[in-house]
């Protein structure tokens, strides 16, 4: 985007906060944007971790066959849990951090639109963390139903599945709120001449992906309310025994299900589209046609989500449906991926963490990309599913998807929110663990759903204990790595050497090329004009 | 009414219109 302002965007000086709340309370009531990204990067960072430790507990477990450590249900509920708290606990708050710290920035909006609303927004998180977390210390324990809460298995559930529920709800009208925030900054809170062709990709990225939110949340909602009410008030929407139907839960869920693929991926899409051009010194190649295909790809996301069902014995026009327009996703993805190659083609290239990040990501994304494809020609399917060919594929989408992109975010806009640079050599070597055993981990998964071990067992046939046990140490490894993050992290904010002003020569939105370095607390008071 | 109060208003609507509406709607068809 290139632009030229008339008036600079307005650094109130610090001492503008006499008589505003100081150490906890600070955090607690702020209604400043960058305050609440602060606070969301945070949570979603510890929730990570929380979910990380699952994650070890399940790999640990499965490093030899037998059961060794925990028993089957304990197993059940670390599945759940672990999909549940990294999904609606670690990557989602993530890019909603990134969308309050930089959409206001990258617009020249002085704020979000509903301040107080935000701070709401985030405030309701941690209780439903919460909720999620004392689940596994109520009668029953945890949910062990997975993080699809498919019925009836939930009707079976203890009170455990009632307070997994009320989290559900928690965060969902958490994320609701946070998107009418984002769409109506974004829609009315423009500094003039910012017209929606010009707005940063990361930015339309999120206008997208808020549209699906207040789409799909509630879509998730009404699921679980159903599951609620079948669970105490004696209805039946998903229970066979009452002429309900256990398959509609499924049907609902994925429609909310697969476009959630693309709430946590489009943001992702989005950074990648900053981090690129920025090291690629270069423009973004094809601005309209990324606007567009993330467009298409919203709009498809909403009918494909049979494709999650092949098994559930649909009929086989319904497969061909669900078949066709699913691989069709494949277009305007690829259109992406061509035109994040075509920015990169003859620029001035630099490999700095962040660029690293956003390259590790162009290929593993692309690579979990192909196994959807393959997964979505429903033959294929009905053999791998439920096998850990789909674990190894959606880890590829989330984590080296989801994931880079975010390591690549907090790398790039570190030194404008706390006016710092961090270690680059540790970044660096962050980066290359984290790739290693990223495929260490999941790469040899393919393998084993190839071959045929369910995902969801606590304990499997001797046959696949190697690709087990290369992928407990893989993932102990990539779970040890990010504790290196932490500390790149913190070195920076404690002692980092000062950033420059403008530490990316190849960054060009509005954040780097008029406002300093470190942001400060209130910008744009007086709103750019830009021509 | 500002803007942003009408923006927001029309997404609460959206939102609510659909939790309620495919609640509604399996209740209307099992029943």
């Amino acid at each position: 985007m290139s632009a030229v302002l008339d008036q600079h965007g307005h650094a109130a000086p610090h001492g503008e906060h006499r008589g505003h709340p100081s150490g906890v309370m600070r955090w607690i009531t702020t209604t400043n944007h960058k305050d609440i990204g602060t606070l969301y990067l945070w949570f979603s960072f510890i929730m990570f971790m929380v979910g990380g430790v699952m994650a070890l507990v399940i790999r640990t477990e499965l490093f030899s066959p037998g059961l060794q450590w925990v028993d089957p249900d304990f197993f059940n509920q670390m599945t759940t849990m672990h999909g549940l708290i990294m999904v609606f606990g670690a990557i989602m708050p993530a890019f909603v951090g990134f969308a309050n710290w930089q959409i206001p920035l990258m617009i020249g909006a002085p704020d979000m639109a509903f301040a107080r609303m935000n701070n709401w927004s985030f405030w309701i998180l941690p209780f439903a963390g919460a909720l999620l977390i004392i689940a596994f210390f109520v009668p029953g324990g945890a949910p062990g139903v997975g993080w699809t809460m498919y019925a009836p298995l939930t009707v079976q559930m203890g009170i455990g599945m009632d307070l997994t529920i009320f989290a559900v709800h928690l965060l969902g009208m958490s994320s609701i709120m946070g998107s009418i925030n984002i769409i109506t900054t974004i829609l009315n809170m423009r500094a003039p001449g910012m017209t929606l062709l010009r707005m940063p990709l990361f930015v339309w990225t999120w206008l997208i992906t808020a549209y699906l939110l207040v789409a799909a949340m509630p879509v998730l909602a009404g699921a679980v309310t159903m599951t609620l009410t079948d669970r105490h008030f004696g209805t039946t929407f998903f229970n066979a025994a009452g002429g309900g139907d256990p398959v509609l839960y499924q049907h609902i869920f994925w429609f909310f299900g697969h476009p959630e693929v693309y709430i946590i991926a489009l943001p992702a899409f989005g950074v990648i589209s900053q981090v690129i051009p920025a090291f690629s010194r270069k423009p973004l190649f094809g601005y309209a046609s990324m606007v567009y295909a993330t467009s298409a790809i919203a709009i498809l996301s909403f009918i494909v989500w049979a494709h999650h069902m092949y098994t559930v014995g649909m009929p086989v026009q319904g497969q061909l449906f669900f078949m066709y327009v699913t691989t069709l996703i494949a277009v305007p993805t690829g259109v992406k991926v061509f035109n994040w190659a075509a920015t990169m083609w003859k620029g001035s290239l630099t490999f700095e963490t962040p660029m690293l990040f956003a390259i590790g990501f162009l290929f593993l994304f692309t690579l979990g990309g192909f196994t959807g494809l393959v997964l979505s020609i429903a033959a294929v399917d009905i053999q791998l599913h439920d096998t850990y060919y789909v674990v190894a594929h959606f880890h590829y989408v989330m984590v080296a998807g989801a994931l880079f992109s975010a390591f690549a975010g907090v790398y790039f806009w570190l030194p404008k929110w706390t006016g710092r640079m961090y270690d680059e050599t540790l970044g660096k070597i962050h980066f290359w663990l984290t790739m290693i055993f990223f495929n260490v981990t999941f790469f040899v998964q393919h393998f084993a759903g190839l071959a045929g071990m369910p995902r969801r067992i606590p304990d499997y046939p001797l046959m696949f204990e190697t690709w087990n046990r290369i992928s407990s140490i893989g993932a102990w490894g990539f779970g040890l790595s990010q504790l290196l993050f932490l500390y790149v992290v913190l070195k920076a904010i404690s002692s980092g050497a000062k950033a420059p002003e403008k530490p990316w020569e190849g960054a060009d939105s509005l954040e780097w090329t008029h406002l300093p370095t470190p942001v400060p607390h209130h910008t744009w008071e007086t709103q750019p004009v830009l021509h | 009414m500002s803007n942003n109060a009408k923006t927001a208003l029309v997404l609460v609507a959206i939102a609510l219109t659909t939790f309620a509406g495919i609640i509604a709607k399996y209740w209307v068809l099992h029943g």
